[in-house]
């Protein structure tokens, strides 16, 4: 899918026009972002907002993402602090006394 | 004052111009220098002008952002003028043009560059076979050299084409971060400059009502209780009388017995139209 996100006033008036005129090729519209579908058509009215407005519209590719495309490690680490039991319980903490990553590790990796 | 109007030159604080079917509009933009006829040479005028520069029965007004521009002619300042100051010097230091990206290419896909390098591969092999048994070697070697630049052409290319994305993006980037601290810095600025005018208005109110109930020929039991509703003549009058104005006011209103009176009442020099 294509995400389109408008960064100023006018920018976001005409991609909700935009939007209205071709409800067919937007997947999901929000404030001043819309998903539009992965077509050639989407594309194109993604490019006239760019072309109207340069780099006031910014314009981002987006793959399907589903929480089995992430390692093993990541999901049970999640699974694992959203059940725990002391809601304050920082996840630093949290991660310290059991077989979970800790954040710096999980940000130093790629996915 | 000096004005000059249809071949006559007049000179004076006070100039009425009732039989004379000038426009007011015209002198008014003459003043604020936005046209050179009819000439004027007058003092320049303050912030208070663009709003009660011209008095006129169909004017509207927005009350309050004069009196504040009124106070600020008399030197009131606010605890938020540094702020404000540091905030519009932020706020012009900002760059707002939009970057230029260097030049987009056509991506290079690894397809394309393994099939190049698989190509280079194969020709190297044929090389080293030729040399096992001792055949002529010079046109492989030809074709190895070919096929070994036109890879390290690709390579290059493709290198080039994801820098040049990176760096579009950097800068899009960069550009998108620098608008968004603009926005926030504006905000501050309105928020800021609402408050000075609070300040502002807060200190010369009391004698805004004052001024507004000795603005002649306004019948008192019309007036409404918000001071800052009051009909948009009376209120320039009385902004206008609070004011420090050098530059002439153009008045188009039957509130005074004559120009000079309207004049001296006002505090500032009068053209009647």
């Amino acid at each position: 899918m294509l995400l389109v996100v408008t960064h100023t006033r006018e920018a976001r008036r005409d991609l909700r026009n935009v939007c209205r005129a071709h409800e067919a090729c937007v997947v999901r519209q929000f404030g001043r972002a819309a998903l539009l579908s992965a077509t050639e058509f989407g594309a194109f009215q993604a490019l006239r907002l760019r072309e109207k407005h340069g780099l006031d519209v910014q314009l981002e590719r987006v793959r399907t993402f589903e929480p089995e495309d992430v390692p093993a490690h990541v999901r049970e680490a999640a699974q694992a602090y959203e059940n725990r039991e002391s809601r304050s319980t920082p996840y630093r903490q949290f991660a310290a006394g059991r077989d979970l990553p800790a954040t710096d590790q999980l940000r130093g990796e790629e996915l | 004052m000096k004005l000059h109007v249809r071949g006559t030159t007049y000179e004076g604080r006070v100039v009425d111009l009732r039989c004379q079917g000038v426009r007011a509009e015209a002198i008014a933009k003459a003043v604020r220098g936005e046209c050179v006829h009819p000439a004027v040479d007058a003092q320049p005028p303050g912030s208070v002008y663009d709003y009660c520069g011209h008095v006129h029965p169909e004017m509207g007004l927005r009350t309050k952002t004069a009196l504040a521009a009124a106070a600020r002619s008399r030197g009131h300042e606010t605890t938020h003028d540094d702020a404000i100051a540091e905030l519009r010097a932020e706020l012009s230091d900002l760059d707002r043009a939009e970057p230029t990206l260097p030049r987009a290419r056509d991506p290079i896909d690894d397809a394309t560059v393994a099939e190049r390098r698989e190509s280079a591969a194969e020709v190297r092999g044929r090389l080293a076979a030729r040399e096992a048994l001792g055949a002529e070697t010079a046109p492989i070697e030809e074709r190895m050299r070919e096929t070994a630049r036109t890879l390290a052409e690709c390579e290059t290319e493709r290198a080039a084409a994801v820098e040049s994305r990176r760096q579009r993006r950097d800068r899009a980037r960069e550009y998108r971060d620098r608008q968004a601290q603009r926005r926030r810095l504006a905000d501050r600025l309105a928020n800021r400059q609402r408050d000075a005018r609070r300040e502002l208005l807060d200190r010369i109110e009391a004698q805004f009502v004052t001024a507004l109930r000795e603005v002649p020929g306004v019948p008192t039991d019309n007036q409404p209780d918000d001071p800052f509703e009051a009909a948009p003549v009376p209120a320039a009058l009385a902004t206008l009388r609070l004011a420090r104005t050098n530059a002439p006011v153009i008045l188009e209103a039957d509130r005074f017995s004559s120009p000079v009176a309207a004049a001296n009442w006002l505090g500032a020099p009068v053209v009647r139209c």
